[in-house]
């Protein structure tokens, strides 16, 4: 790999790693208190709130600040839970096919329930859950697609001369699925992080945005869309912020996922 | 010799023009090491050259080099190339795919993989073709001897052998109608009356469509048949000298020459061999592929075998005749439908993961294909290495040693163990298929076509060290072979399948001196004992 290679590669990984220390660090560099206000309510940008003042007449900047820690954790939880569980739930499906149709049939069930009624089926169910009922919920709802996908690009794999000669070797079903079939998935299972994070952060704001997980007055993104979208014309800042910083953190870990899947080389072999 | 100018002149007024041209070609990789220099040389229509040398020096790289598409990781490092008045190597993307598309057909070595699973073989003929009757399908199929019937035509290629798979491939590149035609082993892995009927196509062909042809081999009788001119590459990449078509006699004489010399030695083992007691009894196997439904036929019909400890036993048969396919079911790759495979008396379950560990190492099958066989995110030294660790057989301490130690032992430097497939040629990735089967310490070893990608010397090199196993741990050898020479002096019980059924079986010696079934004799037809 040359040097030019490396720094583009660098180059891409970088907004993400940016965005995600700044949403961790965050809550620690706010300019200003998170509750008080400290201006007028909705108050336009200047005058030491650079970018305004939010419906309480918060500072805007300082909660944009502290909003993104736990919804960036939740959503990087999610995305790791779901890529490792669907990785290897994929893989036995694919070398088993007896397991395989089970999950498959059982994926096509889960797949059918609406994604909002099933996070207020468990929110509801669940009230003292919290963030971590939300986290549960995502999971559970983000699996079926992601095993059916790594299913299918395992396959091929799983039906290819190294994984038979290791099988006939003598080696058991978890160093196959763990040592054989899953590194050369690498590209496949780093574009579907990158897929259930942008998956993830929309279900976490989408329930933070319907009042399930975080309460106010606490800082959060998506809640903060929600309180402040009837000042949106006074102060478009207290809106457009945190829907920035969403937005920008998807793409940005989307494009992090693929600089990180391996070029050529080591892909499985040529055809040609 | 490179010919004089004069020479050169002369030649080229009597030939037509060139399809491709080669001059000083170099290649290197990016770590320098050099995978090609300073080679040289002219595609005629109507003419076939071929590309030989041993393993790994480099015969793959300069078929892709004339495809435009050099392997990641090298360049183009000294030289030109034209294909048809383009420079290959410095063209545009697109225009380059023109080419490849319209003008150059290339059949790899490994031609199941380029076949698409999901695809008819009908489906694979007219694809790429401008006629897309059915009659220009029958014509194919018969140019290269398949059955050219609807019902062959419907099937997918995971129902079609090796040697029929290599069919539909040049098939499928004539369709076309290239004026370049790259083969890449064209003959590896066919018995020898297919190599036969696929090298008077070849020639056929090349006169009949005026198709310029390269083709790589190893293989010095088809080159001797085939070739109008020979490159050959030297073991480090370098130029060999460009030769005139070697003759006939020599090669041959040089080629069977050891052989002649093992025959009687084998033969007279093989009387001590047959006493020993059956580590391997398989018993009125069957096997259907499919849901055994409709029309669907049986691969192996009521097969018996059974193979003393420590002998060779071959199994041939016509391509397509099953001989994976008791391959794949002998270590549980592929479930029987009835039938029971003992190993040492005691029954082995179908399924490969109801066997014990200790089971599945006691059998090892080295594959055909060399390309699949090896993990791409893995180096050689750690897939040669695992089975060691696994069974452990070999002290944790000293598993660097004894991989160096079967590196060595299949002709492969000790620096290999570092390198991943994708660096290595598909002989050398047979050899380390052949080491990491070793490294189990099996009973039995299943070799099906493990020579078919080796060059004549590593191939007897590596049966050498097979033999010597057998003598020495009185491992047990089961050969799938086409190559009835090697069958005659490496092997001594044969049983000769056809159409998924044991024709014949005996004393290597005697079937192949008095063949009673048509299938045998068919066989043994081209091959004199």
């Amino acid at each position: 790999m040359t040097i030019p290679h490396r720094a583009a590669r660098f180059l891409r990984v970088l907004p993400a790693a940016l965005l995600v220390v700044l949403a961790l660090v965050g809550p620690w560099i706010t300019p200003h208190a998170v509750d008080e206000p400290g201006t007028m309510p909705f108050a336009e940008p200047g005058d030491g709130a650079l970018l305004g003042g939010d419906q309480l007449g918060r500072d805007v900047l300082s909660r944009v600040l502290a909003g993104g820690r736990e919804l960036v954790l939740s959503a990087l939880l999610i995305a790791v839970v779901v890529t490792a569980a669907a990785a290897v739930i994929g893989t036995i499906g694919a070398l088993r096919p007896a397991v395989g149709r089970v999950v498959e049939r059982a994926a096509d069930v889960l797949i059918l329930l609406p994604a909002v009624l099933g996070i207020m089926l468990v929110a509801l169910s669940w009230p003292g859950g919290g963030r971590l009922a939300v986290a549960v919920a995502a999971v559970v709802l983000g699996l079926p697609y992601a095993v059916r996908l790594v299913a299918h690009a395992a396959a091929p794999v799983a039906a290819s001369g190294y994984v038979e000669a290791a099988a006939a070797g003598g080696e058991r079903l978890w160093f196959l699925v763990v040592r054989e079939v899953l590194p050369n998935l690498r590209a496949i299972l780093l574009a579907l992080f990158g897929l259930r994070f942008v998956a993830a952060v929309y279900v976490v704001s989408m329930a933070g945005f319907l009042q399930i997980g975080p309460q106010p007055p606490a800082a959060d993104w998506a809640l903060m869309i929600r309180e402040n979208s009837p000042g949106i014309l006074l102060n478009p800042w207290a809106v457009l912020a945190p829907s920035a910083a969403i937005g920008l953190l998807a793409l940005s870990v989307n494009l992090a996922a693929a600089a990180l899947a391996p070029q050529t080389g080591r892909k499985a072999v040529t055809l040609l | 010799m490179s010919p004089t100018p004069d020479q050169h002149r002369d030649t080229a007024a009597r030939l037509p023009a060139p399809v491709a041209e080669v001059n000083g070609l170099g290649i290197t990789a990016s770590d320098g090491r050099r995978l090609l220099g300073d080679i040289s040389m002219s595609l005629r229509p109507g003419r076939l050259v071929a590309i030989t040398g041993p393993s790994g020096a480099g015969k793959t790289t300069l078929m892709r080099a004339l495809l435009g598409q050099l392997p990641p990781d090298t360049a183009h490092s000294a030289g030109h190339l034209h294909v048809l008045g383009h420079d290959m190597l410095d063209l545009g993307e697109r225009e380059r795919r023109e080419i490849r598309r319209t003008k150059i057909a290339y059949v790899g070595q490994d031609p199941a993989s380029a076949l698409n699973p999901r695809l008819r073989i009908r489906t694979l003929l007219t694809e790429l073709n401008t006629d897309r009757t059915p009659t220009a399908v029958r014509d194919l199929l018969d140019a290269v001897r398949l059955p050219a019937e609807p019902r062959f035509a419907s099937r997918r290629p995971g129902q079609l052998s090796g040697g029929q798979l290599r069919r539909v491939a040049l098939a499928r590149a004539l369709s076309k109608r290239p004026a370049l035609l790259l083969l890449d082993e064209p003959t590896a892995g066919l018995d020898p009356a297919l190599r036969g009927e696929i090298t008077e196509l070849l020639r056929r062909l090349t006169h009949e469509h005026q198709l310029a042809v390269a083709f790589a081999s190893h293989d010095a009788d088809v080159v001797a048949q085939l070739a109008d001119d020979v490159v050959v590459l030297g073991s480090d990449g370098a130029r060999g000298d460009r030769l005139k078509r070697p003759s006939v006699t020599s090669v041959a004489a040089t080629g069977r020459e050891p052989s002649g010399a093992d025959a009687g030695a084998a033969g007279a083992e093989g009387a001590e061999g047959a006493e020993g007691a059956p580590v391997l009894e398989v018993h009125d196997l069957s096997v259907t592929f499919g849901r055994g439904g409709e029309g669907s036929q049986p691969v192996l019909d009521g097969v018996h075998l059974s193979v003393a400890q420590g002998s060779a036993a071959a199994v041939v048969g016509a391509s397509g005749c099953g001989k994976t396919t008791l391959a794949r079911t002998l270590v549980g790759l592929q479930r029987s439908r009835s039938g029971t495979v003992r190993l040492d008396g005691t029954a082995l379950p179908a399924a490969m993961w109801r066997r014990s560990r200790e089971q599945r190492r006691r059998i090892q099958l080295i594959t055909q294909n060399p390309l699949g066989a090896l993990n791409p995110s893995r180096t050689v030294g750690s897939s040669v290495a695992r089975p060691l660790r696994v069974h452990h057989r070999t002290p944790a301490a000293s598993v660097d040693r004894v991989v160096e130690d079967l590196l060595n032992q299949v002709g492969l430097p000790p620096a290999f163990a570092d390198r991943y497939p994708h660096e290595l040629s598909g002989g050398q990735r047979q050899r380390v298929a052949i080491a990491r089967a070793l490294a189990a310490g099996p009973d039995i070893l299943i070799c099906d076509e493990i020579t078919s990608a080796l060059d004549e010397a590593t191939g007897h090199a590596v049966m050498d060290l097979l033999q010597h196993l057998r003598e020495d741990r009185s491992m047990t050898l089961i050969v799938i072979s086409h190559d009835l020479p090697l069958v005659r002096d490496r092997t001594e019980t044969v049983t000769v399948l056809a159409d998924g059924r044991v024709v014949e079986s005996g004393r290597t010696a005697d079937v192949f001196a008095d063949p009673r079934h048509p299938a045998t004799r068919e066989l043994c037809r081209d091959f004199v004992t």
